[in-house]
């Protein structure tokens, strides 16, 4: 009698969510306690995809190890990469010409429009709207295309150097670009036709995963994340890199706290991008795309490494020990990346590579604020609640 | 809640907005790729596959100075070098592991004589590790397979970087030049 008693009692389920689940976006591991449909707790548990980003940086030259930084957010690499490389530049005290400036700035509008439309087809598809997934890859693919056009890679893209960029863009490139520039915004609208009022998508998405601005705050938001609930912090704004000071743009800021207003920034956030990248085109300057007053950082011209010997020399210490007359010191700074702040922390001590390098990413940050988003609600915005905070598990574990 | 508004949740009209939307699509230009049967070609300067290239007379650009190696973040590059009869360097072995490689073309930026260079080659999946272990002779036959005659002269000029030119203004740099509607 007492063993169907005991059989039948109700108590609390454990569940495991993930890290094989397709809408933890990686290997993202959430232990769920659950009361029926309701979570009483939840444990976000991360470190399945450590690969040990900060140390190996320790082993390598400062140009050498800009490749890992493609792999920490890999859907968003350009941004990585220049971010690291404004970090570096601010620790070396030199400074790209304005044309490098104006590139970068470019490709890191178009890197936050292709992290944005892969999260909003993920999201979306997540919640349950499949067709906005199809269109959004369309525009993405667009995307890729234009990066292999400058740079010969899709993905992990390596393509800005410290003190400037890699390679000059061509004609067709800033066509194309500008082509895109112009019909996006059409694209932007069809998402909204298929999404924004749906009901399905407003039930699912409206007053879930409601945070205030003075908690978003607390817990060490950035980005969409922290605007939608009303704080208008955007790096590109407040501490300006690159060329953000000479265009003209709008911080979009949500009102409610919930996943729908999460949606609006980012939705308005593609639309600033796209008037980001029109003014960088129209306004793209003739000059050098490698900084020329900084030859102990930057590899000698090629055209010179076998006529010149201090140049030759040089390109074998620059290549094989780094740059050996790094100032002594520690810095940090920040960019912005499409998922939020993106900080890195370089302690220097005077040899070619970092002594320390501590990554702030903001997908780390986000994750450990799931708990305080998912308890209380169903299980189903769980799901939600992870694709809101737009986790890249790449950046989380480093 | 207005009249309106219960007019269109009556009526679903924002679902068939964006029904007809899907409808539409349906008659456009399908954007997918039969990829196998229409494969696509890699714009120009891709990091493919790697060649090790030659000069006018068909003989290997490499000189064994290691700083490809060097560079590499992957550390996949492996050269030995020995004594010729001469008593010049030769490079004995090249090798490089495909399968560690991240493309990042660093090498490509690192070697001072152009010697080794990335293919817009990508396609060359295989059932065995071997394949992907790339040795001096490899290396070379990839170079006149995809990079063979003006290819090679012409990536050399664009992607073996920084030139000169990049510290300088260059005049014939691309720049807005206004935009056409009808494009």
């Amino acid at each position: 009698m007492t063993k169907t008693k005991d059989a039948l009692r109700q108590r609390e389920l454990t569940i495991n969510m993930g890290p094989q689940h397709p809408a933890t976006h990686g290997v993202l591991r959430l232990v769920l306690e659950i009361d029926g449909e309701t979570v009483i707790k939840c444990t976000p548990y991360v470190g399945y995809l450590h690969r040990g980003t900060e140390k190996l940086c320790e082993n390598r030259t400062y140009l050498s190890a800009m490749p890992l930084m493609d792999r920490l957010d890999y859907i968003s690499s350009m941004a990585n990469d220049v971010g690291y490389c404004v970090a570096v530049e601010r620790l070396l005290g030199i400074e790209p010409p304005e044309r490098a400036k104006f590139i970068r700035t470019m490709m890191c509008e178009m890197t936050r429009i292709s992290s944005h439309i892969l999260w909003l087809g993920t999201h979306a598809l997540d919640i349950g709207a499949m067709t906005v997934f199809l269109y959004s890859f369309r525009e993405r693919e667009w995307i890729m295309d234009l990066f292999e056009m400058v740079c010969g890679a899709r993905l992990t893209v390596s393509f800005p150097r410290i003190g400037g960029i890699r390679n000059d863009v061509s004609q067709e490139f800033l066509d194309s670009l500008y082509k895109f520039a112009e019909e996006f915004p059409s694209r932007i609208i069809e998402y909204e036709t298929l999404i924004d009022q749906n009901r399905i998508w407003l039930q699912r998405t409206k007053g879930i995963g409601v945070i205030s601005a003075e908690e978003a705050v607390n817990w060490g938001f950035t980005g969409p994340t922290l605007r939608g609930s009303g704080v208008d912090y955007d790096v590109r704004k407040y501490m300006p890199y690159d060329a953000y000071e000479q265009v003209d743009f709008d911080v979009p800021v949500g009102k409610e706290g919930d996943v729908y207003d999460r949606y609006r920034c980012r939705m308005e956030e593609m639309r600033q991008s796209v008037r980001i990248i029109k003014q960088c085109i129209e306004k793209l300057p003739k000059g050098p795309i490698m900084t020329p007053d900084a030859p102990k950082f930057t590899l000698p011209p090629k055209d010179k490494v076998l006529k010149d010997m201090e140049a030759m020399i040089h390109h074998f210490v620059m290549l094989t020990k780094g740059p050996l007359t790094a100032p002594v010191g520690e810095i940090y700074s920040s960019t912005e990346v499409p998922k939020g702040e993106l900080g890195f922390y370089i302690v220097s001590d005077g040899s070619g590579r970092p002594y320390r390098m501590r990554l702030r990413s903001p997908s780390f940050v986000h994750v450990s604020a799931l708990p305080r988003l998912c308890v209380g609600s169903l299980v189903a915005d769980v799901i939600a609640n992870i694709g809101t905070i737009d986790v890249v598990l790449g950046e989380c574990d480093r | 809640m207005k009249a309106k508004d219960i007019i269109k949740r009556v009526l679903l009209l924002e679902i068939i907005q964006g029904m007809a939307l899907t409808l539409k699509t349906m008659f456009t230009k399908a954007v997918t790729r039969q990829y196998p049967e229409e494969p696509r070609a890699a714009m120009p300067g891709f990091r493919g596959l790697h060649a090790l290239s030659k000069d006018e007379e068909g003989v290997m650009k490499c000189v064994g100075c290691g700083l490809c190696a060097a560079v590499c973040p992957s550390q996949c590059i492996k050269i030995f070098t020995a004594q010729g009869l001469n008593h010049e360097k030769v490079v004995e072995r090249y090798e490089i592991d495909t399968l560690k490689c991240l493309f990042c073309a660093y090498c490509v930026e690192a070697c001072p004589y152009g010697a080794i260079a990335l293919t817009e080659h990508y396609e060359y999946s295989d059932y065995s590790k071997e394949s992907f272990y790339m040795d001096k002779d490899k290396l070379l036959e990839n170079w006149d397979k995809y990079m063979s005659g003006d290819k090679g002269n012409e990536y050399f000029k664009r992607f073996w970087k920084p030139m000169s030119i990049d510290f300088n203004t260059s005049e014939e740099q691309a720049v807005f030049k206004g935009w056409d509607n009808n494009k």
